[in-house]
């Protein structure tokens, strides 16, 4: 994998994110190369949520800077950061699933077909382009027109993925990809996020399952409090480490402590 | 059954040629009555009740339509509807002329006797080409009370009116000035239609004209007000009080002797009537040359029992 | 679910085809109105509901139907509600009354004006509504009762009435008012009079004349919005995106459909609905009142929900709407011709729509994978 030999797509520096008086994120650092699995790890509450919305330019940060390919960028809004090539996929949110499988692929970016002066969505194209992109993440629809409840959740995930790839993403936020899945599921995934990185693409995949990171990531990076405790490459760091950090080490004994063995 | 359905797959058209054929021939007389009251309003009650019980004297079929929400476009279907489904006779109210004369004149026009009931004028009626009108002429309700009260002596009167835009309220007034003989002027006054107003007014308007002699009310709504009103000046018993329509109240003043006479527009006789005539009509050719003045029926202290029996089913 | 493998495939393909053309979310309305029409064949077929005149009054009522299910359909798949169609009815009779009658203007100007403020209306309902994220059901409903209001206040206040008469005198030679008030193909109805298929007039001055004679343009609004409506939905990008704004507004969002603008534009578009079907009714009967329209929202919601969209949106059918209006109007009419009582007219409405809703869960579920 020779990930380091490029610059960063994305780069975040000292990012702090204040709502009112909570300081969600208090200086993180992060950066993203191409055809790398950037893992982003931390406990609920740890901030990771406010960190990609950061990301995909849902909030803007309270303090720090982002750079997109070198330059320093401020995106209004997430079609700003989409079109830049930051997609995300949610975790909840990736699919509306009473529409069929074809309706949300090109969901927002419908393609049109002119027939006089009126201009319909070119379903036969927006079919095609569905069932090819899905066989060539491992899925066989029964039909475009399948509604995506009729699916897996591990499908959904992989609906969406193969969606942003297309559009052109050069950046992949997965929001808790694996969080709701089986096993099988979860494999399938995981698989899924091993072509992505090597078609090119910057994958961040956010997690709090060390095991489901340690299997596709090249980098770990573990949030805290608001806060990165560092960043280690793939082989420099053990899973037991990985928990460690995760659970905040230390600071989770003072805590226990002061609250008189209660948690 | 069979047949009707095999020429609808054949052709709609042809099949409902064939069955306004066949609708002609059926036995048995069939009338429609059409009202312009919502579901809710329980007045209607004792013209379904003498709509049935023509029906069942006569030995014809009777059917009451209405609009669920009084919605008066909706009535206008409804009397298309009637009309599509070839009755014998249609008999319905006149609410308003704008939305209804259009699908009544359709109906007589397309041979269907049409008679207009409560609402609506016989001049309205005869412009419609319906056979008659049956009801309560307001004027000539309000002639007959001042006849009436002109016999007990009476002078001058006070006529409250609570619904001074419409214009039958008026006429209510002007007929009872005319069958008294005297000029309306300034003895109709608006009450407006909140109760501590009217009774406030009718209190302001006997004291400045203390020789009035009688009162007129129009309804529930100002004959209530005007009640207590009489009651806290010490007139209640003493004054003349005639009033349009019935209530509770109104039914209980009558009985004690505070109320002179109710005028009833005898809803029963609207449905029941109508019915009779257009059978007859239908069977030997007869009819009566004029309109039906279903009232004014005068409603006192004698005949409080049979009314008070009978509120609600035939009353 | 999970089973859904490639292997599985093979196996579903057996019955897609006949699987695909019947699981359809219209398929709870076309059972329905196909149950609905062959009751009144066997109950009312010799009453006179299939005659000419008869299919008019059906038809007629049922195109009103129409006309608000179709705005109502398109909103409720966006995710909203409309409670405010019923008084926006009244209201925009009303306007269109005081502009032409009481102050004299052109009834063309009146008509244009009353689409104008009522869509501004429905622009201001929408707003209300993505502005402060409050339930469209709460908004509308204030707008239910502001705009009754209002219809009842400005006649009496200008006129001392609540019904403004005269229209049909001042619409006389008036371009615009035909297309909402006329009737079309009155030539087709007399030459079936002429073949002697259809009944004439047989007495007064219209003697002679076929009894139906015209298609009135309630019925050509009814179809076109029907059709206009059913394409943008299902062929058109915006159709994709109200689906999406209804289906899950935020995940829309995250993907850049502009939800705000398409609900508000869906929020005009009931507006828009409830005008033509205002201006309809007040052309073909020249008067305008204070109550006109009661209770429509609902009866359009209802023909709505038979033709099996979801309350909560995202999921819905123009066709099915307004196969749900057609079997709204045909039992409301069509009961009277079976002589039955009127009054258990909602009883049956009732269970009618009971009946549709379990069916239409049951194939939405099928469809969508809902459990």
């Amino acid at each position: 994998m020779s990930s380091f030999d490029h610059n960063p797509i994305v780069e975040m520096r000292n990012i702090e994110k204040h709502f009112g008086p909570v300081i969600a994120l208090n200086g993180v650092s992060f950066d993203i190369r191409p055809g790398e699995c950037h893992c982003l790890l931390g406990d609920n509450g740890a901030g990771k949520s406010t960190f990609i919305k950061t990301m995909s330019g849902v909030h803007k940060p309270t303090r720090g800077d982002i750079f997109f390919e070198g330059q320093r960028m401020d995106f209004a809004s997430p079609r700003d950061a989409m079109e830049a090539g930051i997609a995300t996929v949610y975790q909840d949110l990736a699919m509306i699933p009473l529409m069929s499988v074809t309706r949300n692929f090109w969901m927002g970016r419908e393609p049109i077909k002119r027939v006089g002066p009126f201009s319909f969505m070119d379903f036969s194209k927006a079919n095609d382009v569905t069932m090819e992109e899905m066989r060539k993440m491992g899925i066989n629809l029964r039909s475009p027109d399948q509604a995506v409840g009729t699916l897996s959740g591990g499908e959904r995930q992989t609906v969406a993925i193969a969606r942003a790839v297309y559009f052109g993403a050069k950046v992949l936020i997965l929001d808790e990809p694996t969080s709701a899945l089986g096993v099988r599921q979860t494999a399938n995934v995981l698989a899924t996020i091993d072509k992505v990185r090597k078609a090119g693409i910057g994958v961040v995949f956010i997690t709090h399952n060390v095991r489901h990171a340690m299997a596709v990531g090249d980098r770990f990076t573990v949030l805290n409090r608001g806060k990165t405790l560092g960043t280690a490459q793939r082989g420099q760091i053990t899973p037991e480490e990985l928990q460690d950090l995760m659970a905040g080490g230390q600071e989770l004994v003072a805590l226990e402590g002061s609250l008189g063995g209660t948690v | 059954m069979k047949a009707t359905l095999k020429t609808l797959a054949i052709s709609a058209v042809a099949a409902s040629a064939m069955m306004s054929g066949t609708a002609a021939l059926a036995e048995g007389e069939r009338y429609i009555l059409v009202s312009h009251a919502p579901d809710s309003d329980s007045w209607w009650n004792t013209i379904k009740n003498g709509l049935a019980l023509a029906g069942e004297q006569m030995d014809v079929t009777v059917e009451y339509r209405n609009p669920p929400t009084g919605d008066l476009a909706d009535m206008a279907r409804i009397i298309e509807q009637a009309a599509a489904s070839n009755p014998n006779g249609i008999i319905t109210t006149l609410a308003d002329p704008d939305v209804l004369s259009g699908p009544i004149s359709a109906a007589v026009d397309a041979g269907i006797d049409v008679i207009i009931i409560n609402s609506g004028t016989p001049d309205q009626a005869r412009a419609l080409g319906a056979l008659m009108y049956v009801g309560q002429p307001e004027y000539d309700a309000g002639f007959a009370a001042g006849q009436r009260a002109a016999g007990d002596g009476v002078t001058s009167f006070l006529c409250v009116n609570h619904y001074i835009s419409s214009p039958s309220s008026t006429e209510r007034c002007q007929g009872f000035a005319d069958g008294l003989g005297i000029d309306l002027g300034n003895q109709m006054i608006d009450s407006g239609q909140d109760p501590s107003e009217i009774q406030n007014r009718v209190m302001a308007y006997l004291n400045a004209n203390p020789d009035t002699d009688a009162v007129l009310t129009l309804g529930p709504t100002s004959a209530d007000p005007t009640i207590l009103a009489l009651q806290q000046m010490g007139l209640a018993g003493d004054i003349y009080f005639g009033t349009f329509d019935l209530g509770g109240d109104i039914v209980q003043a009558i009985r004690d002797g505070v109320i002179q006479w109710g005028i009833d527009q005898q809803p029963f006789l609207q449905a029941y009537l109508p019915v009779i005539v257009l059978t007859n009509y239908h069977r030997f050719g007869v009819l009566p040359g004029n309109n039906i003045n279903s009232g004014p029926g005068f409603v006192t202290a004698d005949a409080l029992d049979l009314v008070a029996e009978l509120a609600g089913e035939y009353r | 679910m999970s089973s859904t493998g490639a292997t599985v495939d093979e196996r579903i393909k057996e019955t897609s085809k006949l699987r695909k053309a019947l699981i359809r979310p219209e398929l709870g309305a076309i059972v329905g109105t196909i149950a609905v029409f062959l009751f009144f064949i066997i109950f009312a077929g010799d009453s006179g509901m299939f005659n000419a005149q008869g299919v008019m009054n059906w038809s007629t009522v049922s195109a009103q139907f129409v006309i608000i299910a179709v705005g109502a359909c398109m909103l409720m798949i966006a995710g909203e509600f409309d409670l405010s169609v019923g008084s926006m009815i009244g209201f925009a009779g009303m306007s269109i009354a005081i502009f032409s009658v009481t102050l004299g203007w052109p009834v063309w100007f009146a008509i244009l004006l009353t689409f104008a403020i009522c869509i501004a209306i429905g622009a201001l309902n929408g707003v209300i509504v993505v502005r402060t994220g409050l339930p469209s059901f709460i908004v509308t409903l204030a707008f239910l009762f502001i705009l009754r209001g209002f219809t009842i206040f400005f006649p009496q206040l200008i006129e001392r009435r609540t019904i403004i008469g005269g229209i049909a005198e001042r619409a006389a030679g008036d371009w615009l008012a035909p297309v909402f008030g006329g009737k079309v193909g009155g030539f087709f109805f007399d030459w079936l009079a002429s073949q002697g298929l259809i009944a004439v007039f047989e007495r007064g001055t219209r003697a002679g004349e076929p009894i139906v004679n015209g298609i009135p343009m309630l019925i050509v609004w009814a179809l076109g919005l029907m059709i206009v409506a059913h394409i943008v939905l299902t062929r058109t990008r915006f159709g994709n995106w109200v689906f999406a704004a209804g289906g899950d507004a935020q995940a829309a969002r995250y993907v850049g459909v502009p939800v705000a603008r398409v609900k508000i534009l869906m929020f005009m578009f009931t507006a828009f609905c409830a005008t033509v079907f205002a201006t309809c009714q007040v052309m073909e009967f020249g008067s305008a009142g204070a109550d006109r329209g009661l209770l429509k929202e609902f009866e359009a919601i209802i023909a709505v929900v038979i033709g099996g969209a979801l309350l909560t949106g995202g999921y819905g059918s123009v066709i099915g709407a307004a196969l749900g209006a057609l079997i709204f109007g045909v039992v409301q009419q069509g009961l009277f011709f079976a002589g039955v009582e009127s009054s258990l007219f909602r009883v049956f409405l009732g269970v009618i729509l009971l009946f549709a809703v379990i069916l239409n869960t049951y194939i939405r579920r099928i469809i969508t994978g809902e459990r």
